[in-house]
């Protein structure tokens, strides 16, 4: 195991843990402030991926394409919420998975129907299909540009949840949402715009995804158990700890891929199983209120 | 209660007179829809009663068919010490990941219970020279049930495994309905609604969650063995968190809390998606929008709107 060795696969991590936070971020979101468990989640990623595709089409540029697949996705997100979820807050939580995995079944055919069953690679933007030389290694140039906008959209997500207004009043719905209500703030307009934004964040990771893993109907739910499993190792509801838990988990899975081939996915729940072992509520979860 | 007890009346006489009626490939999915019946009534227990929401309950079903699979293939035994063995390990897992998953609570207990479930799939994915792999194992014999001085029944034909199935859930869904209506049955409940208040009276609530989890997965093995041998195959997907969540679905969709809900439930579902996925290769997306129609129509279950409407 030589240093070159270790550079990639921690470079390979972080891409990964990258990805996945831009998935989970959204699936924390929306926990955080609706209290539902969202199944169809992975499938807004798996959408992201198809509109981007689309888009990539249409357009012939990569970077319309990407905004393009986070404002369409966003939309339908929020549209899901108006439509459907909205009629079950106060219901058994249960009630609520059940319908997101219900969704989760007709977009996954509702994307096989309209994008066709077969395999579809989106093709990396051509400015970053060569390599860069780093710390005596060449990364794919795009994976590093995965790295860096994974960065700048969990510090713009940080900024906007710490220091905007908007952010305070989605924090103050995490804690404490009838007081929410109480001051004034339509939360129904708030649920919805949090829904889309978890969609579009999904969405994001789903387009971003596109040039490095194929676009395949199905794509969603395999990433879907690994978002859950961040949401749950970082704590339900809490942004750090989708941060941190994505990276736990993208190096998890990256050395665990590069070790073990075959038993990459026993080291993602092996970490899973330690953490709600020594901290059942998560990393940065609140101690269970019983 | 009495029209409760006329319709249960009424649906076993159903069950006992359907191989009389029925051609041979409805009967089939009446076979299997007791078994999925019997796996959702056990998952019922979990989340109906004691309000444990296991996402990983495919796990103990998927390891009752390798067991079974594994027994008639390479020692030839028997129906009756196949499903022993399938029901002992089954339990011996369930108790024993049940004792670390009951650490979590609510959404922490639901991936505990998928990690174990996925790491069980994951096992019986890889370990290709026991398990077969993506394969699986195919040519399960139905094997003979030996009454030992009784001498021996073949059950081996389509309408004698119906009826052994139909005991195999009738057995289970009694055992689960006393059960539920013991003081234990009740303590479970005191659980679900309020487990620090049942911890505060002095009630070992992990004892009783592990030992609820322990018999719902003795019976999900059950279904399971008895669904290998109905099959004659055994595949990792029957493991894996899909399988999981369907079952949930069925128990959901009927009603939590009823044991009737999820027969119901199991029906509903499997009898839709063969009648949908005959008609139409989408089949998932009519099923998932029948799923989403359900819960906004009725988000207390089948069972549990009827009885609603009843009181």
């Amino acid at each position: 195991m030589d240093l070159a060795f270790l550079v990639t696969q921690a470079l390979n991590a972080l891409q990964a843990g990258m990805l996945l936070f831009l998935l989970s971020s959204g699936l924390a979101l929306i926990f955080g402030v609706l209290q539902v468990i969202n199944f169809a989640h992975g499938a807004f990623y798996m959408l992201g991926a198809y509109v981007g595709l689309t888009g990539l089409a249409l357009t012939g540029r990569f970077w319309l394409a990407v905004p393009l697949a986070v404002l369409v996705v966003g939309a339908v997100g929020a549209l899901v919420e108006r439509a459907f979820i909205r009629r079950l807050y106060g219901a058994d939580p249960l009630a609520q998975a059940l319908l997101t995995f219900g969704l989760l079944l007709v977009l996954d055919e509702g994307v096989k129907w309209l994008w066709g069953p077969q395999i579809r690679s989106l093709p990396t933007p051509e400015a970053l299909r060569g390599t860069i030389a780093l710390l005596g290694v060449s990364y794919p140039a795009y994976r590093l540009l995965v790295v860096a906008v994974g960065g700048v959209a969990a510090v713009t997500l940080w900024l906007f949840l710490e220091r905007s207004r908007l952010g305070a009043i989605l924090r103050a719905g995490v804690s404490d949402r009838q007081m929410v209500a109480a001051l004034g703030i339509n939360l129904g307009v708030l649920f919805a715009f949090t829904f889309g934004l978890g969609a579009g964040l999904a969405a994001f990771g789903g387009v971003m995804a596109g040039p490095i893993a194929s676009a395949y109907p199905g794509m969603g739910v395999e990433v879907l158990i690994k978002a859950f499993i961040v949401v749950v190792i970082g704590g339900l509801g809490s942004l750090k700890g989708a941060a941190v838990g994505s990276l736990l988990i993208g190096v998890a899975e990256t050395f665990g891929q590069a070790l073990a081939p075959d038993w990459a996915m026993v080291a993602v729940y092996a970490v899973m199983v330690a953490v709600l072992l020594w901290r059942p509520t998560g990393m940065f979860g609140a101690e269970a209120a019983t | 209660m009495r029209s409760a007890r006329l319709a249960a009346g009424a649906a076993a006489a159903l069950f006992l007179a359907a191989p009389l009626v029925l051609p041979p490939y409805p009967l089939g999915l009446l076979l299997e829809t007791c078994l999925f019946a019997l796996f959702a009534m056990s998952l019922d227990l979990l989340v109906g009663w004691a309000g444990l929401v296991s996402l990983g309950h495919a796990a103990a079903f998927g390891l009752g068919g390798y067991t079974l699979a594994l027994l008639t293939l390479h020692g030839g035994v028997s129906l009756l010490p196949a499903l022993a063995g399938a029901l002992l390990l089954a339990a011996a897992w369930a108790a024993l990941t049940g004792a670390l998953c009951v650490r979590g609570r609510g959404v922490g207990f639901l991936m505990l219970t998928l990690a174990f479930a996925q790491l069980l799939h994951t096992v019986a994915y890889k370990w290709t020279s026991v398990t077969g792999g993506s394969n699986g194992l195919a040519g399960i014999p139905r094997p003979p049930l030996a009454l030992g001085p009784l001498g021996t029944l073949p059950v081996q034909g389509e309408t004698a495994f119906y009826f052994v199935a139909l005991t195999a859930a009738a057995a289970g869904g009694l055992l689960l309905h006393r059960v539920g209506r013991s003081p234990v049955g009740h303590i479970l409940q005191g659980i679900r609604v309020n487990e620090a208040r049942m911890r505060a009276l002095g009630y070992p609530v992990v004892r009783y969650k592990v030992a609820a989890l322990t018999l719902a997965g003795a019976l999900a093995a059950l279904a399971g063995a008895l669904h290998a041998a109905y099959t004659g195959y055994v595949s990792p997907e029957s493991l894996d968190w899909v399988s999981s969540g369907e079952v949930l679905i069925m128990v959901l969709l009927g009603g939590t809390g009823t044991l009737l809900g999820p027969v119901v439930g199991a029906g509903i579902f499997l009898f839709l998606r063969e009648g949908v996925s005959t008609l139409t290769e989408h089949w998932m997306l009519y099923l998932g929008a029948l799923f989403m129609a359900c819960v906004l129509l009725f988000p207390q279950g089948v069972v549990g709107v009827l009885r609603g409407r009843r009181a």
